[in-house]
């Protein structure tokens, strides 16, 4: 939030318009550019904006430089998540994936380069995409989303070309288990599944919630964030954050968390972790103890 | 006396010494007539010079006689007597001769002077004629000067030319056989001519005169006839009057309004003349009028000479007085400053009625010293008005024009020059003065044409006609709006305040049939108590919540749950959307920090406001976004996720239908209402 002083510019009805708009903006997705230059950000309202880490991380950033480079619509949803290949970003939201050109993008009136739908059973509500993920030995994209299902397309010919099901409800999110070509999706049934690619078939489930030392009842049992490490898998959500030994499927750390998490990512030994809707990015080691916090 | 004494010896003959008068007499008158020895005949015959001698001669002898007798006296003796008898005798002879001489040169003296007289007498006399002579010769010169000299007046006429004359004149005038010769002649000919013109000339004249007269008698006529037809024309004016009302032309009043608009000073000339024009174009709902005392405004105008020497009085005066009475020092200084904020006397009324024949009554004063305009405002409407206890500063003059434009708040004022004259009177600002001056918004100035740029004082900053016509029209109808969605606002909040949320049956269909939260209360709430609250801190921080907007306080319930709601009212509603500020209790306290959903529901009312405005002039914002919010508390409770470890049944049976609960990463309830299905979705 920023800490503005009490403004005395004159409001008229657009400068509301926006501040109102920025009180309830949510981000949802990130990606940086494979210069690793720029920042794209998706928010809730549909737009994307593009930011210039290098000018707003160098000695001489002024305000201006902490501001979009450039900002367009990009969904008629919100953007919910987003990748980027080594020339493409990935936005995906409301039931599409469009892909637009890193080099193209700063210019004004960006137009996508695709934009695919992935085959969806029902017609009365267009499911939402919640997760991307790229495969680069594949050359695939992997959604997943409202529909329930993963589907696989072909970042060469655009087709779909497989759709896993399995989740009872819309899947939260994915991880790629690198070493075996293996997908993580944890979804709002609280279950995580892991799906062999090569079969299309699900490999193994877990259901997180079943498990007593994490399930949380009162908070629900969806899996919010997965990151996995090939060996080792976390996830969290509704559950308490808890540290997986993917081949037994047992559970071995649980992390002291009262939030539900939205975020967790592997770093190195560390897991990196953040709930929604409090300021601090805690770390921890694998053996369960919060090492120290980042805040905001 | 020798004359006389000539004429008494002209008798006599012979003289002696010592002979008595009355002898002489004797002699004298028997003498007279007869024998006359005329001695002055001896004189002529006698030669002066030998009497002359003669004259010595005697003299000497009598000395020599004298002598003797002398000698003769003094040696004494007998013969002397006799010698000196002798001697005496002789010289008396010598003494007759002497007597004699002595005549004969008084008569010669005496003639000598005679002739001399009369040869002077004589030469007078000549003299004399020759002085009248010359007098006369010099009068007869003069007089032949004179007549030399003399000009005829008919030299100093400028005839005519001779060729013309010889051409013009009739030929009995000029008679050129005779006057070619003679020049007097031809003189006295031209003269005729010219006399001749002249009488005709003359002629001309008295005609014309007398055509003059003529003319002058008729223009007399004709004027009388004109003035004659003005008071007619002023009767058949005010006959009109009840004609001209009927017709809705009122030119008479327009007149007056007119005459009176002259002392204007010049802003509120100009907004007079601007708003007139627009109301005699676009809108004929606008009335302007002019209020005030002409004569004060007239007196206003003094010359400039009269003001100084009155200025330098009243400085000496005041100068005095306060030598004399220090305690009115304060006095003074108020008296000054009312004197800088003096208003015009003359102001101007617009009249702006609405729809609903609701009036929005505007008064425009001139503030003189600091340059610039006030406006006091009232509302009126058709019916009078209830008016509910939170709607209280909805339609109060003092706040009902605030913000027409963004961050036009009217408590300062807009020229910069203003702030040094405040310093010389001590007066900080202008917001003090507000509620008795009216309030000096931006836009009344550029109704008035003035325009004060923002960063230097101007000393002069004249009304301009183009600056009051390109706002006149965007001002009356931001008035407009505001009044009526004041109004509207007025009547909801009667609704409201009685836990009835007015929706209109066109916006019904944003809405699900069936709403089971309710309204249960609304009041207004001060600016302080809102930024005390403690989930309203994101509005405050990002400066949406100033001073100038009015706050009010909802509380919606539904069983146990409770939502509280904190709304800043903009006054510039409703193209400015009323942002609401939520706080939940129910299992716990939510608000936007710590549920995303009730984040959500914000967003609902506060950022999708555009599909609540209903139809224009949107009047229906405000209760179209509570209604909202009764729904979203509905969908809210009715969606949570029962907790399985808990007994009993959910509190808030699902009634909504809902494609599906949760959706995005972020789990949002179905907060969007579809119609006409009547499901929920996620936005």
């Amino acid at each position: 939030m920023e800490r503005a002083t009490q403004l005395a510019v004159p409001l008229g009805q657009t400068e509301v318009f926006q501040a109102l708009q920025r009180l309830h903006m949510t981000i949802f997705s990130q990606s940086v550019s494979p210069c690793g230059k720029f920042l794209a950000a998706g928010n809730n309202y549909g737009q994307i904006a593009i930011f210039s880490l290098s000018a707003a991380l160098s000695s001489e950033a002024k305000e201006e430089s902490k501001k979009p480079v450039v900002t367009f619509q990009a969904h008629d949803g919100p953007v919910y998540s987003m990748v980027s290949t080594d020339r493409h970003l990935l936005s995906a939201g409301d039931g599409e994936v469009k892909a637009w050109l890193w080099a193209e993008i700063l210019k004004k009136g960006c137009k996508e380069v695709w934009r695919r739908q992935p085959p969806y059973r029902t017609s009365l509500e267009v499911p939402e995409i919640n997760a991307l993920l790229l495969v680069p030995k594949e050359n695939s994209l992997i959604l997943a989303g409202g529909d329930c299902q993963l589907h696989a397309m072909d970042l060469e010919t655009g087709t779909f070309t497989r759709a896993l099901r399995g989740h009872t409800d819309y899947i939260h999110c994915l991880a790629l288990r690198e070493r075996s070509p293996e997908v993580l999706s944890g979804g709002e049934d609280g279950a995580v599944r892991l799906w062999d690619l090569r079969t299309a078939k699900e490999a193994q489930t877990i259901e997180v919630y079943k498990h007593e030392e994490c399930s949380r009842p009162h908070n629900g049992r969806w899996i919010g964030c997965l990151a996995t490490d090939s060996d080792w898998m976390v996830c969290g959500g509704g559950p308490a954050l808890t540290l997986w030994h993917l081949r037994s499927s047992t559970p071995t750390t649980i992390f002291p968390m009262r939030a539900p998490q939205k975020h967790v990512t592997f770093y190195q030994d560390l897991v990196l972790t953040s709930a929604g809707n409090s300021c601090r990015v805690d770390v921890f080691t694998n053996l369960g103890y919060r090492a120290f916090s980042l805040s905001f | 006396m020798s004359t006389e004494s000539s004429k008494k010896r002209k008798p006599k003959v012979i003289r002696s010494d010592g002979t008595p008068t009355e002898g002489k007499r004797n002699r004298s008158d028997t003498e007279q007539e007869g024998r006359y020895y005329s001695e002055e005949a001896e004189v002529d015959l006698r030669d002066p010079g030998r009497d002359y001698e003669l004259y010595k001669y005697t003299c000497q002898e009598l000395q020599r006689l004298m002598a003797e007798i002398q000698d003769l006296k003094s040696r004494g003796g007998k013969d002397a007597a006799i010698e000196i008898e002798e001697r005496r005798i002789q010289s008396c002879v010598h003494f007759m001769t002497l007597k004699k001489l002595n005549r004969l040169a008084h008569i010669r003296l005496k003639k000598g002077r005679d002739q001399t007289h009369e040869a002077k007498q004589k030469v007078d006399a000549y003299h004399l004629q020759l002085q009248n002579l010359l007098y006369e010769v010099m009068h007869l010169q003069k007089e032949i000067t004179k007549c030399l000299e003399f000009k005829s007046k008919h030299e100093e006429i400028d005839l005519v030319s001779l060729e013309e004359f010889y051409k013009e004149a009739p030929t009995d005038i000029s008679k050129a056989e005779v006057t070619m010769g003679d020049p007097h002649q031809q003189t006295l000919a031209r003269l005729d001519w010219e006399l001749e013109q002249r009488k005709r000339l003359a002629e001309k004249y008295r005609e014309c005169l007398s055509n003059k007269e003529k003319i002058l008698k008729e223009i007399e006529v004709k004027k009388e006839y004109l003035s004659s037809l003005q008071p007619r024309l002023n009767s058949i004016m005010q006959a009109s009057l009840p004609v001209q009302e009927y017709l809705f032309m009122p030119f008479d009043q327009a007149h007056k309004q007119y005459e009176t608009a002259r002392h204007l000073p010049p802003p509120l000339y100009v907004l007079f003349v601007q708003a007139t024009a627009y109301g005699q174009a676009c809108d004929k709902t606008l009335s302007v009028a002019i209020e005030g005392s002409v004569d004060e405004a007239k007196a206003l105008f003094k010359p400039p000479d009269d003001s100084q020497d009155d200025e330098s009085d009243s400085d000496a005066e005041e100068e005095q007085t306060t030598k004399r009475r220090r305690p009115t020092l304060g006095v003074q200084l108020d008296d000054k400053r009312k004197e800088m904020l003096k208003r015009h006397p003359l102001s101007v009324m617009v009249d702006l009625k609405c729809k609903d024949d609701s009036v929005l009554h505007l008064t425009f004063y001139y503030l003189m010293n600091l340059n610039i305009l006030t406006v006091k405002a009232k509302v009126t409407t058709a019916t009078e008005l209830i008016t509910p206890i939170s709607a209280g500063d909805l339609l109060s003059p003092d706040s009902v024009l605030s913000c027409l434009y963004p961050g036009d708040h009217g408590k300062k004022t807009p020229n910069p020059a203003n702030q040094y004259q405040f310093d010389k009177v001590g007066i900080l600002t202008l917001r003090d003065y507000v509620l008795d001056l009216g309030h000096p918004y931006l836009w009344v100035q550029k109704l008035g044409g003035l325009h004060f740029p923002k960063e230097q004082p101007q000393h002069t900053v004249i009304a301009d006609h183009s600056l009051s016509a390109s706002h006149m029209e965007t001002t009356m109808k931001l008035l407009k709006t505001r009044v009526q969605s004041r109004l509207a606002l007025h009547k909801q909040f009667a609704s409201l305040e009685h836990g009835i949320v007015p929706v209109t049956s066109d916006c019904q269909y944003l809405f699900p049939a069936k709403v089971v939260s309710r309204l249960v209360k609304w009041v207004t709430i001060v600016h302080e108590d809102y930024m005390e609250l403690h989930y309203t801190k994101d509005i405050v921080e990002a400066g949406l919540a100033g001073d100038t907007n009015l706050y009010y306080l909802a509380l919606i319930e539904r069983g146990t749950a409770k939502l509280q709601a904190a709304v800043v009212l903009n006054p510039g509603y409703s193209s400015i959307p009323p942002i609401f500020q939520l706080c939940l209790n129910w299992k716990g306290e939510k608000t936007n920090s710590n549920d995303d959903n009730i984040r959500a529901m914000e967003s609902e009312v506060n950022v999708c406001y555009k599909e609540l405005c209903g139809p224009r002039p949107s009047h229906q914002l405000l209760t179209n976004q509570l209604q909202r919010l009764c729904v979203l508390l509905d969908v809210y409770l009715e969606t949570e996720s029962h907790d399985d470890s808990v007994e009993g049944p959910k509190e808030f049976p699902q009634e909504k239908m809902c494609l599906r609960l949760f959706r995005g990463p972020s789990r949002m309830k179905p907060f969007k209402y579809n119609h006409p299905q009547g499901f929920f979705s996620h936005r």
